[in-house]
């Protein structure tokens, strides 16, 4: 069990080097198993999940040392049962998590503060939701991505109550299907993609893909991309027209792709 | 979600009448196709289904690496005259190194006398490390894996565990009752103690268990079992849910949620969760069930802030906790309760102590062993040293200076466009 904190690095750092600030002590209540980082650049905050008290915890973006949450979201109203992500869509002030334990993703105001019910909730039988894993939202397109334990599932971004899915990218070909509980997912709106990481290659597929398609494209562990093993998660900077990959077990890989990133 | 509004703010408001209108599909990604390869091009022609996925082959241009032992858990071996110390940096990979108790004191990086490592091995994130010198084996818990691996004390390489346990999902703390000959085992996810045989093996069920709201467990890591006096000691974070009895033996079965009864959702429920004081928790030996502790020690006077490791010295009857959060080692009267201080303090620059998770005590020669997850080091200092004050040796697994990203265990990832700064947590 490593400490739980949240490392920044310089975006052109390489090799081995010590982070330039960090996040973390008991005041700053961050707990291990925070599956994800949610980055909010217009409102200049960072959303992180601890599981282990059902919380959602909001940080400054360019806070450092036993840091405080200037915002938690917690208790009953909540309904948040061991959530360990979270998504933020800065453009509707609005925040997104899936919730493994009651096959459903809850949605609250950005701005909300205590004890506070969501306001929308994605859950019943038509959305065939089963233990949903993580979200990413497109405020733009109106996206909302969702990985379970059979694939991804992609909804309306306003998409409330009882709603089928408007696709299910799930099925041999896919390769995500079958009971992964580590799948992750970033949108990417520009690019109209989607890209899932966890257990194998990272997989991307095009926003009107849907049924059992296998991805428009991988990124795969491999001699030439040094990496072993699963891709975990990944970010994208954009300017750099840059691909970040975190493998978990040999670092954090950046890739240059110009062809990918618009 | 990275949402880089920073980078793509001119083109928010075409691409939001573009979406309105409908139209998104054709404009963007036209617009954007001149990014593509030939490749791309002719991928995209085929039908879905049809395809074959495009392969980005090719060679990170940078990369940030963490690949130094990280250690976390340790025991000491008095009689052979040994330290074991776990490393739990994935990426090194993981390991469970031997080291001599008495060597000279060196800055430069130690080899161990022997490493426990490899695919055959089944070690992941080694959290929790105890030892038996009359069985000459010893216990290694896996905080992200389910299972105790048993290895011999000689062990060397990448060699099977003689046996293996089922626990839950986030087990770490691990501490052996030699007088009863039972193990201890604490579990963060659903904030439990579990009572094994020390030869447990397999799906081998529990003599006891402690959980369930009264215990005041919450989060809970390091724990320690005072035998003569017949009570456990464990150390808190203090992030709480309410935890139903069995809830991990379900989940580590792939029974939890809509896996039970599928094509029904579970029912939403209002959440439990809640912030308390990190804490020291103090059972009777043989409580079972949903218990109150003993006793509590908590509160702004107990300095306490993240406590990762505990362990009672028997010689000056204190508890000390290695407390993570603030690079220091709290020293409590053993019968401490409420807001108590320490009664003393092993903190500062001079200490090498950053990170500490830890801690275990050499009767025999007087000294108390301390691993640091922050720097790469196991330091060993007096037992009744405190202050500001430098440790007698230490053992390195990285070159003095070599920086210690702490990503060994991360979960998330996110880039900041504004900064242009990477964030990673644990």
């Amino acid at each position: 069990m490593s400490h739980p904190r949240i490392s920044v690095f310089a975006g052109s750092a390489k090799g081995i080097v010590d982070p330039i600030r960090v996040i973390t002590g008991q005041a700053s209540l961050l707990a291990r198993t925070m599956h994800t980082l949610s980055l909010d650049s217009v409102h200049d905050e960072i959303v992180v999940p601890n599981p282990f008290a059902e919380a959602l915890l909001f940080f400054r973006a360019a806070g450092s040392g036993e840091e405080k949450p200037i915002r938690i979201i917690q208790g009953p109203k909540t309904m948040l049962t061991y959530t360990d992500n979270a998504a933020v869509d800065p453009v509707h002030n609005e925040v997104f998590t899936s919730q493994r334990r009651t096959d459903s993703v809850m949605v609250f105001s950005r701005e909300a503060n205590g004890d506070v019910a969501p306001i929308r909730v994605i859950h019943g039988p038509k959305t065939k939701l089963d233990r949903p894993v993580q979200v990413s939202v497109d405020p733009v397109n109106n996206i909302l991505a969702v990985t379970t334990m059979e694939g991804l599932w992609i909804f309306n971004r306003t998409d409330n109550g009882d709603v089928a899915p408007r696709a299910i990218i799930s099925g041999p070909k896919t390769g995500i299907s079958g009971g992964n509980s580590e799948l992750k997912v970033m949108v990417y709106p520009e690019g109209k993609k989607i890209f899932v990481s966890g257990g194998g290659p990272l997989k991307i597929w095009n926003y009107d893909d849907n049924g059992d398609v296998p991805p428009w494209g991988i990124l795969t562990s491999s001699s030439k991309t040094e990496m072993h093993g699963s891709v975990s998660r990944v970010a994208i900077n954009r300017a750099a027209k840059e691909l970040i990959v975190l493998n978990r077990t040999s670092g954090v890989f950046i890739f240059s792709m110009p062809d990918l990133i618009q | 979600m990275e949402f880089q509004m920073n980078q793509w703010s001119a083109n928010k408001t075409f691409s939001l009448l573009a979406a309105l209108a409908g139209i998104s599909a054709c404009i963007v990604s036209g617009a954007g196709r001149s990014y593509f390869s030939s490749s791309v091009w002719a991928q995209d022609s085929k039908k879905p289904a049809d395809r074959k996925s495009i392969v980005l082959d090719r060679s990170p241009i940078r990369k940030l690496e963490d690949p130094n032992a990280t250690l976390h858990a340790i025991a000491v071996d008095v009689e052979r005259g040994e330290v074991f110390v776990g490393n739990d940096n994935i990426m090194s990979p993981p390991s469970i190194m031997a080291y001599p108790l008495d060597f000279a004191p060196t800055d430069k990086v130690m080899e161990p006398k022997r490493r426990i490592a490899g695919p055959k091995t089944n070690l992941g994130a080694i959290c929790g490390l105890a030892i038996s010198p009359e069985a000459k084996e010893l216990y290694a818990v896996d905080g992200d894996g389910e299972s105790m691996d048993v290895f011999s004390l000689e062990a060397n390489g990448d060699v099977p565990p003689a046996r293996q346990l089922a626990v839950a999902h986030g087990s770490g703390g691990v501490y052996l009752d030699l007088k009863h000959d039972e193990l201890f085992i604490t579990t963060e996810h659903v904030n439990k103690i579990t009572v094994f045989r020390r030869t447990a093996q397999g799906e081998e069920k529990p003599l006891r268990t402690i959980q369930g709201s009264r215990t005041k467990l919450a989060d809970s890591h390091g724990i320690y079992v005072d035998t003569d006096k017949d009570e456990i000691f464990v150390v808190n974070h203090g992030h709480w849910r309410e935890t139903a009895p069995g809830e991990d033996d379900a989940r580590r079965k792939g029974g939890d949620g809509s896996r039970r009864h599928p094509g029904v959702p579970e029912d939403l429920a209002p959440s439990t969760g809640q912030f308390f004081p990190p804490s020291i928790t103090v059972y009777s030996r043989t409580a079972q069930g949903d218990v109150a502790p003993l006793r509590v020690i908590e509160g702004p006077r107990t300095r306490l802030n993240v406590p990762s490791g505990i362990l009672l010295d028997p010689a000056s009857n204190q508890l000390i906790v290695a407390n993570a959060g603030d690079d220091s080692l709290l020293f409590f009267d053993r019968d401490a309760v409420g807001n108590a201080a320490p009664v003393r303090v092993l903190q500062g620059p001079l200490t090498n102590i950053k990170g500490p998770t830890g801690i275990s005590v050499d009767l025999k020669r007087n000294e108390l062993w301390v691993t640091n997850w922050d720097n790469h080091t196991a330091t060993v200092f007096p037992r009744n040293a405190k202050g500001n004050v430098a440790p007698l040796r230490l053992i390195r697994t990285a070159p003095k200076d070599v920086p210690a990203p702490g990503f060994a265990t991360a979960g998330g990832l996110a880039y900041d466009p504004k900064r242009d700064e990477i964030l990673i947590n644990n």
